[in-house]
């Protein structure tokens, strides 16, 4: 009986403790919503106390404004086009090569995969004034290849497929190369329904990178035609008094199609851990 | 306007077949939106008033305009027509981008031109950029608060309170102030906010960003006792907790302090918030004069250009006085020629805004100074303000700087200018 | 489709990534490494000229990045770590069959979805000084009053802390969902035959679950490393670097010479001198924690 009890009490307070993290986690992210609810002057002045969070007299007149003052569906429309074709190029491309050099055994594979991860410590901003010359002398510039074609190969992406494929078990492509299925045909009807875990969390992962991209678009186009949405959002960011209202509205609008693709994957994330042969 | 940018992101800016016409791809800066308005109708009126001449207008954001600027630059893909931000044209000039616009410019609207517009203008010797504003800077004060500080309010640039003086104002008005803070620096504006508002204390003191005759050095000019004892005042202020750090930008608005040292683009809004109780002001005088800030917006003609005269046009129609005041209407600036100002109702004689004309045609400015090496001379002030503003050793920061400086002129080769095209 | 040869397809599966990253990442690399041999600057007509060590001379003797290195080596020690234990915590927690679980990760995992430029102005906002700011009246409130207001991005001691909490905020919520897939795929055979031979709740962590999660946790703490080492976004939009470089990072005083100071070969030196430490632990750290390998 006292077990139990003792165990009841073990779970109410991971439960609560769970919950203040929650809150605290949370807090930030409330208070950019609240805001983006409330008048400009408001947002600063009301953010000591617990006013920060609650829009009393909420309105959507910074949404209203945001839509006024900068074309949100063109860069909405830039930042899906490009994002998307990132993140679905990348899938092919990275999870054949993460594969490759998981389960395949090629010459120069292991000193490959070496230089795979040595690439992946190079950050952007390393090498945006170097790519910056190259794109340009390949004519790339203001267009939407210049943002989309150098990033769909990725190290990140590669080392994550790998590390998945290394898990699986031996037992399915040996099921395969017993039927006579060569290499592509494993890989597209075993390897790949068995995979959906790591192609959401690449997905994901690809997605949220690519769309807060500021700094490399900013380099390489100018005007609106296929500039993204955090270029837009620097349209606000003027001379002081910052509208933070506006600001924290164009915020929310930014990250809502994030969140929708999130939660989609997320299904498939879920449901994809409980059905593959991991487990097994 | 959403049409007209729209239109502006398509095209990149190369010249149209159809003949007879000339097409001009311009640039200009995303600012308030009033401005953006006002550009966007002076490029339609443009357009509207003659047939051989359409100009396509696009808008880049403000904040990074300068690097997106540059990295087109570098690309080569700059427009015919470029808005630059003053004390940068230098820069741009010695890199080979911009031509001269001397040849294509009328006298008339030359002589015109306010002195500090031909100046911000100039390098080695050539017009490569106008401005069809300046800017003014001043202090703002609450004249209630003041008078109750026992200060005598000064009308003029001669007038000017003393530095010394300035510091028994500041202590005075601060008994009076609930948290001691009197004092509103715009700390929390971006970064060439710091130079432009603060090296005119430099100056003022005797110093300068760097020396004037030949543009090699900054030592001895940046970091000589005068310039040191002006910072490390300004030092004081902020140490002794007189400095509000405005992060919401309205400690003057809200009456937290009696002073603001800011620019034309506050007037509306002090205006609106204390009407009769505002008063212009010029900035303190650390011993050699009252100086100030000076320099803005520039328009300027790429290298890239085909048709400079058709260039030049546009910008002498943004130069006529009607055109100048719907802009500085917008945004509060300072008209840049004598006829606009005659007609302008805050910058004529009598009108609230007159100081800034006083100090910009009076000699009370010095320009940023105009040579390819700013950029660096830039962030090596804001550094090293930023450093006094942590309580840096003054000496020491302005030393550094001028190591920056210095440095970088010399890997530079002296920036010495480019043959004259 | 007829079995291509096993030798062939490796090469065919990988050649396409493996092209995009010589071209696009490895390529423009190797030129940043020689451009800081150079004297390069943006836009200068001057000619280009090899100037040998000497960048790499003037940046060792520049206060300003010898205190970013060691903010990054200071940051990376506190916050890899830290934000590891957060993660494996929130996971062990919320992998419990409990209701709402779903639910508790998606919201835990909120902070991740928001892009680095967002967060940053978002926090500043949270650490506004006076006692009205958010943080302020939060510590004073926590601690009964005794908390004095603190304007904590411009205090010395503070600024790096208060970034260090903006990351760890952001990266508990990405490592957490990694490591819960971890925690997902451990059988759950292993457990009960654990339990059967009697061990308590804090053996079956320390002698199966850990283990088990070994690859997934040498995994994330790699990419927690890397990517702590990288740290722009929020030196940039919150300090800029200050109070005296005392929040200042690598990337950000690379990304100011090159872009600020139009000094590209300085920038390029610092990061050659950055990726170059960065190899190393990396590569010390996978030695330490040699990865389990199946391989045919």
């Amino acid at each position: 009986m006292n077990g139990r009890v003792q165990h009841a009490v073990a779970r109410l307070l991971g439960y609560i403790g769970l919950l203040i993290v929650l809150a605290l986690v949370l807090a930030p992210i409330a208070f950019m919503v609240a805001g983006s609810l409330k008048p400009d002057a408001r947002v600063l002045v009301e953010a000591g106390g617990l006013a920060a969070f609650l829009p009393a007299g909420a309105s959507l007149d910074n949404y209203r404004d945001v839509f006024a003052r900068v074309a949100f569906p063109r860069y909405l429309f830039n930042s899906l086009f490009i994002s998307a074709l990132i993140v679905i190029g990348g899938l092919v491309v990275n999870s054949l090569a993460g594969y490759a050099f998981a389960r395949l055994a090629w010459r120069g594979r292991d000193v490959l995969f070496s230089l795979v991860l040595v690439v992946m410590i190079v950050p952007l901003e390393a090498i945006a004034v170097p790519l910056f010359y190259q794109v340009t002398l390949f004519g790339w510039r203001d267009t939407y290849l210049v943002q989309i074609l150098p990033f769909v190969a990725n190290a990140f992406s590669i080392y994550l497929f790998y590390t998945f494929f290394l898990g699986l078990p031996r037992e399915l492509e040996e099921a395969a190369r017993l039927d006579g299925a060569g290499v592509l045909r494993t890989f597209l009807m075993i390897i790949l329904p068995n995979s959906r875990p790591v192609f959401a969390t690449v997905a994901i992962l690809t997605f949220l990178t690519q769309w807060g991209a500021f700094m490399w678009p900013l380099l390489v186009t100018s005007g609106e035609a296929v500039r993204p949405l955090p270029l837009a959002i620097a349209t606000f960011y003027t001379l002081p008094p910052l509208q933070w209202g506006d600001i924290f509205a164009f915020g929310v609008m930014m990250v809502a199609p994030i969140l929708v693709v999130f939660l989609v994957f997320q299904r498939w994330f879920v449901r994809g851990v409980a059905t593959t042969g991991i487990k097994g | 306007m959403l049409c007209a940018l729209l239109l502006g992101g398509c095209s990149p800016g190369d010249d149209d077949k159809t003949p007879g016409v000339t097409r001009l791809s311009v640039w200009a800066h995303a600012g308030q939106a009033a401005e953006r308005a006002v550009l966007t109708e002076q490029a339609a009126r443009f357009n509207a008033g003659q047939s051989g001449i359409e100009v396509d207008l696009t808008f880049l954001p403000e904040r990074d305009y300068n690097a997106q600027v540059q990295a087109a630059a570098i690309a080569g893909e700059l427009p015919d027509v470029l808005e630059l931000d003053g004390p940068y044209l230098a820069n741009y000039a010695w890199q080979g981008h911009l031509q001269p616009l001397d040849t294509w410019l009328s006298a008339d609207i030359r002589d015109d031109l306010l002195p500090s517009i031909l100046a911000q203008g100039t390098y080695n010797g050539r017009l490569f950029g106008v401005g069809t504003f300046d800017s003014g800077l001043a202090l703002y004060g609450r004249r209630s608060l003041l008078e109750a500080a026992d200060a005598a309010i000064p009308q003029d640039p001669e007038d000017a309170w003393m530095a010394a003086g300035f510091d028994a104002l500041l202590r005075r008005l601060a008994s009076n102030d609930p948290d001691g803070a009197v004092l509103d620096l715009k700390l929390n504006y971006p970064d060439e906010w710091f130079t432009y508002a603060f090296s005119p204390v430099l100056q003022s003191a005797g110093g300068d960003l760097i020396e004037r005759e030949n543009f090699q050095t900054a030592r001895g000019v940046l970091n000589c006792p005068n310039a040191i004892a002006a910072m490390g005042r300004m030092q004081g202020w902020l140490q002794d907790g007189r400095v509000d750090p405005n992060l919401d930008d309205a400690a003057f608005v809200s009456g937290r302090v009696a002073l603001s040292w800011a620019g034309h683009w506050e007037y509306r809004r002090y205006a609106e918030a204390f009407g009769d109780d505002l008063v212009l002001l010029p900035l303190p005088d650390f011993g050699h004069g009252a100086y100030t800030g000076q320099g803005s917006w520039v328009w300027g003609v790429t290298t890239h250009c085909a048709a400079p005269a058709a260039a030049v046009r546009f910008i002498e129609f943004l130069l006529k006085p009607d055109e100048i005041l719907a802009m500085t209407a917008a945004n509060g600036a300072v008209p840049a020629t004598g006829s606009a100002i005659a007609r302008s109702p805050l910058y004529r004689e009598g009108g609230p805004l007159r100081l800034f004309v006083t100090q910009l045609a009076g000699g009370y400015v010095v320009p940023r100074p105009q040579t390819p090496a700013y950029p660096v001379i830039s962030a090596a002030f804001r550094q090293a303000f930023a450093d006094i503003r942590d309580g840096a050793a003054v000496e020491e920061a302005l030393d550094r700087a001028v190591q920056l400086i210095d440095r970088d002129i010399s890997d530079n080769q002296g920036y010495a200018p480019a043959p004259a095209p | 489709m007829s079995a291509a040869t096993p030798r062939c397809a490796g090469w065919l599966l990988a050649t396409p990534a493996l092209l995009g990253l010589l071209v696009f990442v490895a390529l423009p690399f190797v030129l940043a490494v020689v451009l800081a041999f150079t004297n390069l600057r943006l836009g200068s007509p001057l000619p280009l000229e090899f100037v040998g060590l000497e960048q790499f001379r003037r940046i060792f003797t520049d206060p300003a990045f010898t205190r970013a290195l060691l903010n990054n080596a200071l940051f990376v020690l506190v916050v890899v770590p830290l934000q590891t234990l957060l993660a494996l915590a929130l996971a062990l927690l919320l992998q419990r069959r409990m209701r709402g679980r779903v639910v508790f990760r998606t919201l835990f995992f909120l902070p991740v979805v928001f892009p680095l430029s967002l967060i940053a102005v978002v926090w500043v906002l949270i650490y506004a000084p006076g006692p009205e700011g958010m943080m302020n009246s939060f510590l004073a409130l926590v601690s009964g009053g005794a908390w004095d207001a603190r304007d904590f991005l411009r205090d010395p001691w503070l600024a790096l802390p208060a970034i260090m909490l903006t990351s760890l905020w952001q990266g508990a919520g990405f490592q957490m969902v990694i490591l819960l897939a971890g925690l997902q795929a451990i059988p759950g055979e292993l457990y009960e035959a654990a339990a059967i031979d009697g061990a308590g709740r804090l053996q079956r962590l320390w002698y199966v679950t850990l283990p088990q999660l070994r690859n997934t946790l040498i995994f994330t703490v790699l990419v927690t490393t890397i990517l702590a080492f990288r740290l722009f976004d929020q030196v940039q939009i919150m300090t800029r670097g200050g109070p005296r470089h005392a929040s200042t990072t690598v990337m950000f005083e690379a990304v100011q010479a090159a872009f600020t100071r139009q000094q590209v070969a300085s920038g390029a030196a610092m990061t050659v001198v950055l990726f170059t430490v960065v190899l190393l632990i990396t590569g010390l750290q996978r030695r330490v924690a040699r990865q389990v390998r199946e391989v045919a």
